[in-house]
């Protein structure tokens, strides 16, 4: 399948991410329905990009009391709003917090890889975050994996 | 302290016109928001029919200026220090969308250091986190009793204590808030004063977001008078609509595709302003040891290829930093690797940091000017004139002029740790430090000559950029004939698509005066957009083409140089008012000397000063003896009314 892999040693913070991601999930630039985000680390001198990863788990779906969450043709979880009753159980559900609860709609909403062609990718100037081909959903946690037992030897 | 939310029009008590309703362009957010800091209310000026004629960013702030700084009740303008001064923070229609660098903020006021008005640039994520917040431009008026902070979330806005962040610099004052809002990262965008500015410094500057500078003309002194610390701004929550999404993208798009590509940006691109060096030392450009040579093999231990942009870089860990949107690889974070200041956190330094706290006071120690550069940024002081004093300075000691006895210490060529403690005295005015911080023009003066003679300003009371402008007369005739105390003009892009040659002979004057008058106009408008001006290095047809896009408007490369030159203007109408008259418009003794040595030796500007003057007046249609635009070069930019003003009958 494919994922969003990101590289945070890539990203500049600029939130072009954001930006991209909000126009082709609302039409409109709003970074603040965007559900990718940008943090930064360490003094401002590092960011990262962080958005669902599509985990094997699928606690959102598990969670969702009336299956408004089903998987795209892409392989990524997604809202189907007609379904969506707006209780947040999957908001509260998912251990990366990368689900969002829109007050407007009164729906959940999150990443769906833009069916396929994810416009974050596209719009990153730094190829921070990449469209790849892996064997499974999970990357970050190898990722994590590396990271923690890096600051581990550190220590 | 009781907040103040800003969420209607405030009832006017004048007889004004209200604003007529009309549909609102794409890409603005729609509102200025008024603060008045004496009677602590803020509130939501619509402004949808000046949109056109204004733009944003320094069209809307230099008519503010004019409009609004007048005199009460008789002739003159107010001064930088008057509560009734405006501190206009202004963004543009391009701000907050997906072209590169636009969390664009432009600075307009009338400013400390020639007491006139000012158009002063930075980035970050200023305008992109105002225009999702829902406003296009603050406005500040009036002086606060204490320190406070402006506060800006969506349509919370509040004036909040900030006695807690008094003494604090400009990062730690950015920390500070971020601890009490509980946001990290662009989630809040911080512009502040340092000490600089609290303690009204002639060149403190407006600091934010961890190294962005709007730096000129004592912006900051400004903002200290008013006793405003800060305005943190949250990324709010609104939707930005552009009228063509996909014409903006597209425009985004060609312009990206032209800095990494095109012969002249692309290095611009790659290493940002780091290049500068190198480049400008060989031709004479690079400002070494206060204008007392050209030659880098002059400044002990100086070797050339560690100053080339990649090795520049590389002496440092680094990691990009970018503004709004941005693919440029410009600004960066660094961590110095060895030294006194081994593991510090700074801000890669422009080439204006290189030469201001480097080559021009004699230093080439890349770690200690990284460091020095960044402390200017954190005190608010503008690392220019930062670079002009200290050098002045170290000239001066070294010659007699200034006395251990005056200063305190003993400060000679190349000394970044005596640099760093000039640096505290200036921002805290400790000293002889309270006599440096009237700024180089006015310590010079307080000193006379033979001290005064080896200073670097512009008689109007402000100072160059940090180059060797003997090498670069174009730059050095728009400096002081600006309106705004930097320059107004700016360096040539894409010449030839607004008529001009693509050479010049760049030492026959003649050329150069009507070089700057025929390219006048463009830099204003691109201020004017909420965008930074190394990504507009594009030709001007792409970034009419984006704004377009985002507002709908049919936005022409004419209409664009008119609008620019109709900004220079109504600023130089201001500026008029200040006082500014033709006298101030010639470079000090030094400033305009002839180099001794290097790339431009011999060339004497002084000799061709009168011409380029008189060339440029008459190219732009301005009265030499007077410094007003002619009646019928304003009519034909359409400000008859201002014609008017400044012409009565005659017009």
């Amino acid at each position: 399948m494919r994922v969003l892999a990101i590289h945070p040693e890539k990203c500049t913070g600029c939130l072009r991410c954001e930006l991209a991601c909000s126009y082709v999930q609302t039409g409109e630039f709003q970074p603040a329905k965007s559900v990718i985000r940008v943090s930064p680390f360490e003094g401002h001198t590092s960011y990262a990009p962080y958005t669902c990863t599509q985990c094997a788990e699928g606690w959102c779906m598990t969670a969702c009391p009336v299956g408004a969450i089903t998987i795209n043709a892409a392989g990524a979880k997604d809202v189907l709003d007609d379904r969506c009753v707006g209780c947040k159980l999957c908001t509260i559900a998912c251990p990366y917090g990368t689900m969002f609860y829109d007050p407007g709609t009164r729906k959940a909403f999150k990443c769906n890889l833009c069916g396929g062609a994810p416009a974050c990718a596209e719009a990153c100037p730094t190829a921070a975050i990449t469209y790849e081909e892996t064997w499974t959903g999970d990357w970050l946690g190898d990722f994590a994996h590396e990271r923690t037992a890096r600051i581990l030897e550190i220590r | 302290m009781t907040p103040v939310t800003a969420n209607a029009p405030k009832p006017s008590k004048t007889k004004k016109a209200p604003e007529p309703a009309v549909a609102l362009p794409g890409g603005y957010a729609g509102k200025l928001l008024r603060v008045d800091l004496t009677t602590r209310k803020c509130w939501a000026e619509p402004w949808g029919s000046r949109m056109r004629e204004l733009l944003g960013g320094a069209g809307l702030g230099a008519m503010l200026l004019y409009r609004e700084t007048a005199k009460r009740g008789g002739k003159g303008n107010v001064a930088w220090d008057d509560p009734d001064n405006r501190l206009v923070l202004a963004t543009g229609p391009l701000a907050g969308l997906p072209v590169w660098g636009t969390g664009g903020l432009t600075v307009c006021t009338i400013g400390a250091g020639t007491n006139g008005p000012t158009s002063t640039q930075a980035n970050g994520f200023f305008g992109t986190n105002l225009k999702y917040s829902g406003w296009d431009a603050i406005v500040v008026q009036g002086q606060a009793r204490d320190w406070v902070y402006l506060y800006i979330n969506d349509d919370t806005v509040e004036l909040r204590d900030a006695k807690f962040l008094v003494g604090k610099d400009t990062w730690e004052t950015q920390d500070a808030l971020c601890r009490v809002t509980g946001l990290a990262g662009h989630q809040l965008s911080v512009y502040s004063i340092g000490p600089a500015g609290e303690h009204l410094v002639r060149f403190a500057a407006i600091q934010g977001d961890y190294g962005h500078v709007a730096s000129k003309n004592g912006t900051g002194a400004v903002m200290g008078k008013k006793r405003l610390k800060a305005v943190a701004i949250v990324r709010g929550t609104k939707a930005l609509r552009a009228v063509d999404p996909r014409g903006v993208l597209q425009a985004a798009d060609d312009i990206a595709h032209d800095l990494r590509t095109d012969p002249s940006a692309r290095s611009l691109y790659e290493y940002g302003t780091l290049p500068g060096v190198g480049n400008l030392s060989k031709l004479g450009v690079l400002p070494i040891r206060n204008y007392t040579t050209n030659l880098t093999a002059n400044v002990p231990g100086a070797d050339m290829a560690d100053w080339e942009a990649p090795r520049l870089r590389a002496n440092f860990d680094h990691r990009g930093h970018q503004c709004n949107a941005c693919g440029m690889h410009h600004c960066h974070m660094s961590v110095i690797q060895k030294g006194a200041h081994k593991g510090r956190i700074v801000d890669e330094p422009e080439y204006e940091g290189w030469s201001g706290c480097g080559w021009q006071i004699g230093a080439v120690d890349r770690d200690g000017i990284a460091w020095l550069a960044t402390e200017c940024d954190r005190a608010c002081v503008d690392v220019n004139e930062f670079g002009w004093i200290t050098g002045w300075v170290m000239e001066c000691m070294e010659k007699g002029y200034i006395t251990r006895a005056q200063l305190g210490f003993d400060l000679t060529w190349g000394d970044i740790p005596g640099a760093g403690r000039l640096l505290r005295m200036i921002s805290r005015r400790e000293g002889f430090g309270a006599v440096l911080a009237e700024g180089v023009k006015r310590a010079a003066e307080q000193l006379g000559s033979p001290a005064k003679d080896c200073a670097v300003y512009i008689v109007k009371g402000a100072t160059p950029r940090g180059h060797d402008h003997r090498g670069r007369w174009d730059e050095m005739l728009d400096t002081c004939t600006s309106s705004t105390a930097t320059m107004e003009t700016g360096n040539p892009v894409h010449p030839t698509e607004v008529g001009q040659p693509a050479r010049i002979n760049i030492f026959d004057g003649v050329q150069v005066a009507k070089n700057v008058a025929g390219l006048a106009g463009r830099r204003s408008f691109e201020d004017s957009l909420g965008i930074c001006i190394f990504t507009t290095r594009t030709r001007l047809e792409n970034v009419c083409r984006a704004l377009g896009a985002a507002t709908g408007w049919t936005f022409t490369v004419d209409e664009a140089i008119r609008f620019g030159r109709r900004t220079a203007a109504i600023n130089r109408a201001t500026a008029l008012r200040c006082g500014h008259a033709g006298a101030l418009e010639y470079p000090s003794v030094r400033y305009g000397s002839t180099p001794v040595d290097g790339p431009a030796k011999g060339q004497a500007v002084r000799d061709q000063w009168e011409t380029m003057l008189d060339t440029w007046y008459a190219e732009v249609g301005y009265d030499r003896k007077t410094g007003k635009p002619w009646p019928k070069t304003l009519k034909a930019l359409g400000l008859d009314w201002l014609a008017r003003d400044l012409w009565g009958k005659k017009a």
